[in-house]
């Protein structure tokens, strides 16, 4: 009020001196704010950049990409994946199928969580117990509940799973092993709050809603990585991330597109890093519903769509067309599929040989989270060729109710994007074809019998055959239709280095420092 | 008069209770949460069981009883999205969410408050137009565009402020601005009608024609009555602030209540949606109450 | 020469006075007509004519404001985003304006439970900041211009209400309303021969400046991806998704912002103007 009153002063003596005197005043205070940014990055702290705040750093609960991000970094796992995507030890130092439902895993010695107290076999048995518990209510129980029990033998420990499961291993590389003796005296939610683990990075801070902090384990088994500490900050919007990268703000940003990589590019100030990840865009059809109820519909629908148009105008970072719901980081991925023709000729002539048909109405799913450029461009290819699609772009929760309804009540096309983050078969072609699943809009006994099959087989060989059969049906039959396999892409400062992994992992003790 | 003030508290009570039962019943129709919580290749089961846990297995009347037993309780429920708390996760945004708010006010009323002085002196004159068109510009833009382009020439181009986040001065002085735009419009629109509205009385009349002038007229005469109006614009500015919000604090990635709003309905997060709205109209329920009785403080002619 | 410096001394004080509705005309104009002045369909993509700058060429014509990221013609864009921002607008403040002062009206001339379960209403939906209001019915109803409309006429008609109720109330002791009541009139006549016409002024002016607001509203939807439904565009949606293009292509988002700003600048200086006009209550001379 003192100020108002000093300018109120001022004013009434002179109005024009006021006027000056008021813009003045305001170009003073914006000044005196002006201090050089805040975040003086030093050479030995990295500042990440994620859409989103952690949803926990117990790697055992509700989990978000973004909580992956930063506990893959604090926590070890059972096992791992390579740069290369193959399986290695990480907890486990080797491991063998001792019977067709028991695997022994050999635990690696010398592991210590950041309070010091060795990392044990009965910590594994202990973190496995702990996610495959009903009680405790996992998220992400239906990966593991085929386990059923886990026995401490020596240095190793034993799993056992109710039934033959070959994509156990595939599914150990997202067991996050935790500390019994601590998160049995603090209990399950202080343990959140404040997380031990025996990783590369200790917890160090977790302002909510805004970042959290960690920093280097010095006594860590393996390879440690340049930066001794490491900053997760939760930027919802794309374009800030992309200033925040441009200013110098943040070292590293996640969730970009190409056309934001041309920014990055262009400014000089950033680089762009991408590798093709192990998701897959694809088109799901009802098959339930007109005009897609119609196998030469689906035939023409295909044939409409450029995939390799949309991958050279829109996404251009490298993505492939694929022509099967897997790509060749998966296991179950069959070389030897035949691309989609595109050919929009045939397509034409396919849609009117039955006009009344492919004119009903039909709408295309979509989320604000999917790049809307893609979704466009499909429904105007489609369009073109006598197709009757009207976009619905609804938010996540609604998007998944929809898409995931009964077929009379779901739409008759959605876009979407599927990673199992296990880059195994049986993750993605299971939800997506088995009669049993939400997600699939397919009812065949035939498919559903290979699926099976494939399922609870740990012969590769038989597996392999399985899957080669259900991927010839889906594309014969244009059961769904795949688009491309989607790279990942990530900007990152100049000086990082960095290599992009198809699981879409940051291993913070991976990057380098280019000096 | 004590009749007065127990028929305006209970008055207000009611509408708090409205507005928590209201989003209550809204948000059970904005879909299920539990999808969003489970894995892809969650089956039919998984999501049994989450329901469940979460409680969302029973009817709706008796998650409505439930929710407000708790609530009268202070026992504000856990956020399963989250994984902590309700209470824990507002009170650690409430902060940064002031921090904000106070930024915003102070900006729009330290622009807003001069600005419209003048323009009521210069009432008649062209400079009193350009300074109410520069006005309303200030707010016919959204702000999440102004705000990009403000990060891109201070925070990118220039590199005088932080692009984003918080942590020091510099940090507010973007968001603020940008959410003090809104604001700066109706303070000096306010101010200017207040006080052109006082000048035009007889004893600001007979206090000019007796050569009182300047600082004295205003403050002795001026200010105590125009701030009627300006006071109880506060008290819907406070509110409005919160709505803007939304939009700021997802651009300048400023950790605040807004954001969480946003990101909470966007989880179908329904338990701390449901808090942040009983504070929030808490806040405006009593933003105007204050000012009401602010009002005969201030105009001791306005009777309770 | 002395008459010519007074008629252009008048000119230039009309146009300072009508600049704002000549613009809403243009906006209007633009509307109405877009699918004849439109050089493009507004929707047809060119994939390898993407992010071109103004006056770019391409077989067919030229983009004279560039295109946007689908290789969409945005001067054609802008003219169509016209037709959606002003009708969204424009129906909202309709369809609010009317609900809201109806049961205004109604709640201050019948008084009784009435009255109080709509006022406190009324309360209740001023209580929750809009936008947020807004989000959760998006939520509920799904995005598309019919649910936006709807959408906002929700959150917005206790604005109208509040005033309307209070208004009636204040002329409810006056001698033609208490006389035709007396005589028996029915609530319908009241209400439209005495009430209405002397509440009107007050109205306008708040929906006037609640145009623009509905207009920044809209945007702000397009913006957190609740607003119209992709392709269509409006102003709105075009500077949300040109926002992510400012550095590398201006054009997307600036010309239909400049639209959207002298839009919202009319509509705001109309509402003040108006609102300052001593026979609508205002105090300016």
């Amino acid at each position: 009020m003192v100020t108002i009153e000093v300018l109120v002063k001022i004013a009434f003596r002179e109005e024009r001196v006021f006027l000056a005197l008021f813009l003045k005043g305001l170009a003073v205070l914006l000044m005196a704010c002006i201090c050089l940014s805040a975040f003086a990055v030093t050479e030995e702290d990295i500042v990440i950049d994620l859409s989103g705040e952690p949803a926990s750093l117990d790697p055992h609960v509700q989990w978000n990409p973004a909580s992956y991000y930063v506990y893959r970094n604090i926590f070890d796992n059972l096992l791992m994946r390579d740069n290369e995507g193959k399986i290695v030890g990480q907890v486990a130092e080797t491991w063998e199928q001792t019977t067709d439902t028991t695997l022994k895993l050999t635990i690696r010695e010398g592991i210590f969580f950041h309070d010091g107290e060795p990392l044990k076999p009965s910590d594994v048995v202990f973190s496995i117990k702990r996610i495959i518990d009903p009680e405790f209510g996992s998220p992400q129980l239906g990966q593991f509940n085929k386990i059923v029990d886990a026995v401490a033998e020596e240095n190793a420990v034993i799993i056992v799973t109710a039934d033959p499961y070959p994509s156990l291993l595939a599914q150990l590389v997202k067991l996050s092993i935790v500390p019994e003796h601590i998160i049995s005296k603090v209990g399950d939610s202080k343990f959140n709050d404040a997380p031990i683990g025996s990783g590369p990075y200790a917890f160090l801070e977790w302002d909510r809603g805004n970042m959290v902090k960690l920093i280097r384990n010095e006594d860590y088994w393996g390879d440690v990585g340049p930066f001794l500490r490491a900053t997760f900050r939760s930027v919802p919007d794309v374009a800030t991330r992309v200033a925040d990268l441009r200013a110098g703000t943040a070292d590293l940003v996640v969730s970009i597109d190409a056309d934001f990589a041309q920014q990055i590019n262009s400014g000089g100030t950033g680089k762009v890093l991408s590798a093709l990840s192990e998701r897959v865009g694809y088109l799901g059809l009802n098959l339930e519903k007109p005009p897609f109820n119609n196998l030469e519909m689906r035939r023409a629908a295909s044939m409409a769509i450029d995939r390799q148009g949309i991958i050279e105008g829109l996404l251009q970072a490298g993505e492939v067309p694929i022509a099967q719901m897997l790509t060749p980081s998966h296991f179950g991925f069959d070389a030897t599929v035949p691309p989609f023709e595109f050919d929009v000729a045939r397509a034409r002539a396919i849609v009117s040989a039955n006009q009344a048909l492919a004119s009903s109405p039909a709408t295309l799913a979509t989320s604000p989270v999917f790049d809307q450029r893609i979704v466009q461009a499909i429904q105007q290819m489609l369009n073109d060729v006598g197709f009757n699609i009207a976009i619905s772009m609804s938010d996540m929760p609604r998007y998944l109710e929809i898409v995931t309804s009964p077929s009379n009540r779901n739409s008759e096309l959605s876009f979407g994007r599927w990673s199992c983050a296990c880059q195994d078969a049986d993750g993605v072609v299971y939800p997506l074809l088995h009669s049993s699943s939400n997600w699939s809009r397919v009812k065949s006994t035939h498919l559903d019998d290979l699926l099976e099959a494939a399922r609870s087989s740990l012969d590769p060989e038989v597996r392999q055959e399985a899957y080669d059969q259900v991927h010839q049906i889906v594309r014969e039959e244009y059961l769904m239709l795949p688009l491309y396999q989607a790279t990942v892409l990530y900007g990152a400062a100049v000086e990082l280095n960095f290599v992009p992994t198809a699981n879409e992992s940051m291993f913070l003790n991976r990057m380098r420092i280019a000096r | 008069m004590i009749r007065f003030l127990v028929f305006r508290f209970s008055q207000a009570a009611l509408t708090i209770f409205g507005v928590v039962s209201l989003v209550f019943f809204l948000q059970r129709l904005t879909g299920d949460p539990v999808a969003l919580l489970l894995p892809e290749t969650a089956t039919e089961d998984d999501i049994k069981v989450m329901r469940e846990v979460m409680g969302l297995d029973q009817p709706v009347w008796s998650q409505y009883a439930n929710f407000l037993f708790d609530t009268f309780k202070l026992d504000f429920g856990f956020s399963f999205v989250r994984n902590a708390p309700v209470s824990e996760i507002i009170t650690s945004r409430i902060p940064e969410t002031l921090e904000l708010a106070i930024g915003a006010l102070a900006f729009s009323m330290v622009c807003g408050f001069p600005l419209g002085l003048i323009m009521a002196f210069t009432a008649r004159r062209q400079v009193s137009k350009w300074l109410m068109a520069f006005v309303l510009a200030c707010q016919s833009l959204p702000t999440f565009w102004s705000g990009i382009v403000m990060i891109l020439v201070f925070g990118v181009w220039l590199q005088w402020l932080p692009t984003s986040g918080t942590g020091s001065l510099s940090h507010l002085i973007m968001p603020s601005i940008s959410l003090g735009l809104l604001s700066l419009a109706t303070y000096a629109r306010m101010t200017r009608t207040a006080v052109l509205e006082e000048l035009e009385k007889d004893y600001i009349r007979s206090a000019r024609a007796r050569g009182v002038r300047g600082a004295r007229l205003v403050r002795k005469h001026l200010l105590r009555n125009s701030l009627v109006p300006i006071v109880s614009i506060s008290a819907i500015e406070v509110s409005q602030l919160l709505a803007g919000a939304v939009v700021v604090e997802t651009v300048f990635a400023w950790p605040g209540l807004g954001l969480l709003t946003m990101q909470s309905i966007a989880a179908r997060d329904f338990a701390v949606v449901q808090i942040i709205v009983l504070l929030g109209s808490f806040i405006t329920v009593s933003a105007n109450l204050i000012s009401d009785l602010l009002y005969s403080i201030i105009d001791p002619r306005i009777r309770l | 020469m002395e008459y010519l410096k007074e008629a252009t001394f008048i000119l230039r004080r009309e146009i300072a006075q009508f600049w704002p509705y000549l613009f809403l005309v243009i906006f209007i104009v633009m509307a109405i007509l877009s699918p004849w002045i439109s050089p493009f369909d507004p929707d047809r993509q060119h994939l390898l004519a993407r992010l071109k700058a103004p006056g770019f060429e391409v077989n067919g014509g030229v983009f004279w404001l560039g295109s946007d990221e689908l290789g969409r013609d945005v001067l054609s864009r802008v003219i169509y985003g016209a037709r959606i921002s002003v009708f969204v607008a424009f129906l909202s403040v309709i369809f609010s304006g009317v609900a809201g002062t109806a049961l205004g009206m109604l709640a201050g001339h019948h008084r009784g439970w009435f009255e109080q379960i709509l006022m406190r209403l009324v309360d209740v939906f001023l209580s929750i900041p809009a936008i947020l209001l807004a989000i959760l019915l998006v939520a509920i109803l799904g995005p598309g211009i019919v649910n936006v409309i709807l959408v906002l006429s929700l959150s917005r008609w206790p604005r109208y209400a509040r005033v309307a109720h209070a208004q009636t109330l204040s002329l409810a002791n006056r001698e033609f309303v208490v006389i035709s009541n007396a005589m028996g009139a029915t609530t319908l006549h009241v209400l439209r021969t005495h009430i209405f016409p002397n509440i009107f002024n007050q109205i306008l002016v708040i929906a006037t400046l609640e145009f623009g607001l509905m207009v920044l509203f809209e945007a702000g939807l397009s913006f957190l991806g609740l607003g119209v439904q992709p392709p269509a565009a409006s102003w709105g949606s075009m500077l949300s998704t040109g926002r992510n293009y400012v550095s590398t292509a201006w054009w997307i988002s600036t010309f239909p912002g400049v639209g959207l700003f002298i839009l919202v600048l009319s509509a705001n200086t109309i509402g003040e103007r108006v609102g300052g006009l001593p026979k609508y209550g205002g105090t300016e001379s």
